[in-house]
C-alpha cells in the first residue's frame, strides 16, 4: 500500500534523506524509529506529497505522490510533526472543515464526526477552541483529523507526543484495531512504544535506512547477541554514526 | 462502534471540486478574520475615518455627489487593505498549519482563491459603511447614480487589486508586521506613481526614456481608477486591474509551490 523506491532528498549539498526503500502492506503497523534529525519526519513529509522528491519513488495506494498528488492525498490521513492547527476554531468545526476539504460532507461527514468523537475520546472538548484544549486533547484532535475521511494510508508523526501513559495504552488499541485493511506507519523516538505499537520496526539515521524487520526478529537478534532491544538499536545507530558514539539517540 | 464497512472509504470520499475547495477555505478565513477581532477594528475603524473626512468636506464644499469620498481611497486603501492581507499566509505559515492546509487534496490556486474570495469580502464590508451617505446624498438632492456606481466599481477593482498585491507579498514572509509594511509600500508606489509631480521628476531624469510618463500610463492605478470615479468604465482599465489581480493570484500560487522544496 506505501512503496517507498530508492528515495533521496538534498537540500543543496545536505543529503536528508538518502536511497531509502521499503514496502508497507495493507494491515501494517510500522513504527519509524530513529534520532532527532534522522530522516524520519523528511520522509513521512515526502509521503504525504508536503515535500518533493530529489530522486527516487513514492506510491500510496497506487498513487505515484509526484506525479497524482491530489490522488494519494485523498487517500492518506496524516498528523504533521507539529500538530498544527487553527488555534481559534472550534474543535468540532476544524474537524468539519478538515473532512469537507477532504471530500467527506453531508451525512457521512456527521457519521465520522461522532466515529471520530468516540474512537479518539474527544467530544467532551468538541464545543472548545483549539487553544483552550490541552496537550493531549489536542494530539487526539490531530489524529481525529487524519482519520476524518477514513484513510487507507495512516502517516502518524510522532502521535503519541504529549499523551500521558493512559493514553498512550488506549491509542495502542486503537491503532491495532484501526490497522485491519490500512496501512500504518508511524515515528517515533521511543523505543518502548513503537515496540509496544507497532509489528514492524524501520530504523532510520543520518538519511539511511539501518533496519527493516520484524519486531520478533529484532528481539530475536538482539538475544542472540545478549543484548535488549534497546541496546541493539542503539549500537546500531551508533555504528551508523559518521562520529560514532556522539550525538543524539534514540530513547529508551 | 466498528468502522464503516459498507462502502469503502474510497468510493465515499468525493472530489473536491475547483470552487466548492475554494469556497471551503474562503468560509474558513472569514469566520477567523471575525475570531480574532482585527475584523472589527479595522472595519469599524476604516469606517469612522473615511466617512467622518468626507462628511468635512462636505458641509465645507456643500456639493451632493461623492467624488470627495472616491477622492480619499488611493490614501486609506493603501493604509487598511494590508491589515486585512498580511496575516493570509503569513500567520499560516508562522502556525505552520500552511502544511496541513496543502496537504490537503485541493491544489494550491484553490486556497489562493479561498483566502482571496474572502479578503474580497472584507472589502466589500468596508466600503458597504459608506452605503449611509449615499442615502443621504439621495435624501438631500439627486446624485448622479451612475457616477456613485462607476466609483464604487473603481474602489472595488483598485481594492481586489490591491488585496491580490498583499497576498503575494504574505505568501514570501512569515512575520506578520514585514506583511504589512512591504504592501503598505508597494501599494502607495502603485498610487504615487500616478501624481502629476512624481511624474515630472521620473521623466526629468532621463528626458529621453519619459520613465515617470511611461509608469503613469502602463504601472500606477491611478488613471484607471479616477476613469472608474469619472464613470468611464473602459477595456483597458478593466484589462488592467482583472490582469494584475489575476498575475499576483498566480504568482502567489507559484510562491506557495516553491516554498515546499
Amino acid at each position: 500500500m506505501i512503496d517507498v523506491v530508492d528515495v533521496t532528498k538534498r537540500y543543496g549539498s545536505v543529503v536528508a534523506v538518502e536511497g531509502v526503500s521499503f514496502h508497507v502492506n495493507a494491515g501494517d503497523i510500522v513504527g519509524f524509529l530513529g534520532p532527532n534529525g534522522a530522516g524520519k519526519s523528511t520522509l513521512l513529509k515526502m509521503m504525504c506529497t508536503w515535500l518533493p522528491l530529489t530522486s527516487g519513488r513514492i506510491t500510496v495506494a497506487g498513487h505515484d505522490v509526484s506525479s497524482h498528488p491530489l490522488e494519494a492525498r485523498r487517500v492518506l490521513g496524516y498528523l504533521t510533526e507539529h500538530n498544527a492547527m487553527y488555534e481559534t476554531m472550534r474543535v468540532d468545526q476544524y474537524l468539519r472543515f478538515v473532512g469537507r476539504l477532504r471530500g467527506v460532507s453531508g451525512p457521512w461527514l456527521e457519521e465520522r464526526m461522532a466515529w471520530v468523537g468516540e474512537k479518539c475520546s474527544i467530544k467532551d472538548v468538541f464545543k472548545k477552541r483549539v487553544n483552550q484544549c490541552s496537550k493531549g486533547y489536542r494530539q487526539r484532535v490531530g489524529v481525529a483529523a487524519a482519520l476524518i475521511h477514513d484513510p487507507q494510508v495512516i502517516l502518524l508523526d510522532e502521535p503519541t507526543h504529549g499523551l500521558d501513559p493512559l493514553q498512550v495504552v488506549a491509542f495502542r488499541e486503537f491503532i491495532r484495531e484501526l490497522a485491519e485493511g490500512r496501512a500504518i506507519l508511524f515515528s517515533s523516538h521511543n523505543l518502548s512504544e513503537v515496540a509496544s505499537i507497532s509489528d514492524r520496526l524501520l530504523v532510520i539515521s543520518h538519511g539511511r535506512l539501518l533496519v527493516d524487520t520484524s519486531l520478533q526478529e529484532m528481539q530475536d537478534r538482539a538475544a542472540s547477541h545478549g543484548h535488549d532491544l534497546e541496546s541493539e538499536v542503539l549500537g546500531l545507530v551508533r555504528s551508523s554514526s559518521p562520529s560514532a558514539g556522539e550525538g543524539s539517540e534514540p530513547g529508551s | 462502534m466498528t468502522q464503516d464497512t459498507s462502502r469503502s472509504a474510497t468510493e465515499r470520499v468525493v472530489r473536491v471540486g475547483a470552487l466548492s475547495g475554494a469556497w471551503i477555505v474562503a468560509r474558513r478565513e472569514l469566520s477567523a478574520s471575525f475570531d480574532s477581532w482585527i475584523a472589527y477594528v479595522y472595519t469599524i475603524a476604516f469606517v469612522l475615518l473615511a466617512n467622518s473626512i468626507f462628511m468635512n468636506e462636505f458641509f465645507l464644499v456643500g456639493t451632493v455627489d461623492m467624488t470627495g469620498y472616491f477622492d480619499l481611497m488611493p490614501l486609506l486603501l493603501p493604509v487598511f487593505l494590508p491589515a486585512i492581507t498580511m496575516r493570509l499566509w503569513a500567520e499560516e505559515r508562522k502556525q505552520r498549519t500552511i502544511e496541513m492546509l496543502l496537504t490537503m487534496p485541493i491544489r494550491p490556486m484553490q486556497a489562493v482563491v479561498g483566502k482571496y474570495l474572502a479578503a474580497l469580502a472584507l472589502l466589500v464590508l468596508m466600503i458597504a459603511g459608506s452605503i449611509p451617505i449615499v442615502i443621504m446624498l439621495a435624501t438631500l438632492g439627486h446624485p448622479d447614480m451612475g457616477l456613485v456606481l462607476g466609483g464604487y466599481l473603481g474602489v472595488l477593482a483598485f481594492g481586489a487589486q490591491f488585496l491580490a498585491i498583499g497576498m503575494f507579498l504574505s505568501s514570501l514572509v512569515s512575520d506578520q508586521i514585514v506583511a504589512f509594511v512591504t504592501t503598505s509600500v508597494t501599494v502607495f508606489l502603485f498610487v504615487l506613481l500616478g501624481d502629476e509631480r512624481v511624474v515630472v521628476v521620473l521623466d526629468g531624469l532621463a528626458p529621453d526614456l519619459s520613465a515617470g510618463t511611461w509608469m503613469y500610463e502602463h504601472v500606477s492605478v491611478m488613471p484607471h481608477y479616477e476613469a472608474f470615479v469619472r464613470g468611464v468604465i473602459g477595456l483597458p482599465a478593466v484589462i488592467y486591474f482583472v490582469g494584475s489581480a489575476a498575475l499576483f493570484l498566480w504568482l502567489t500560487a507559484v510562491a506557495l509551490e516553491r516554498d515546499r522544496a
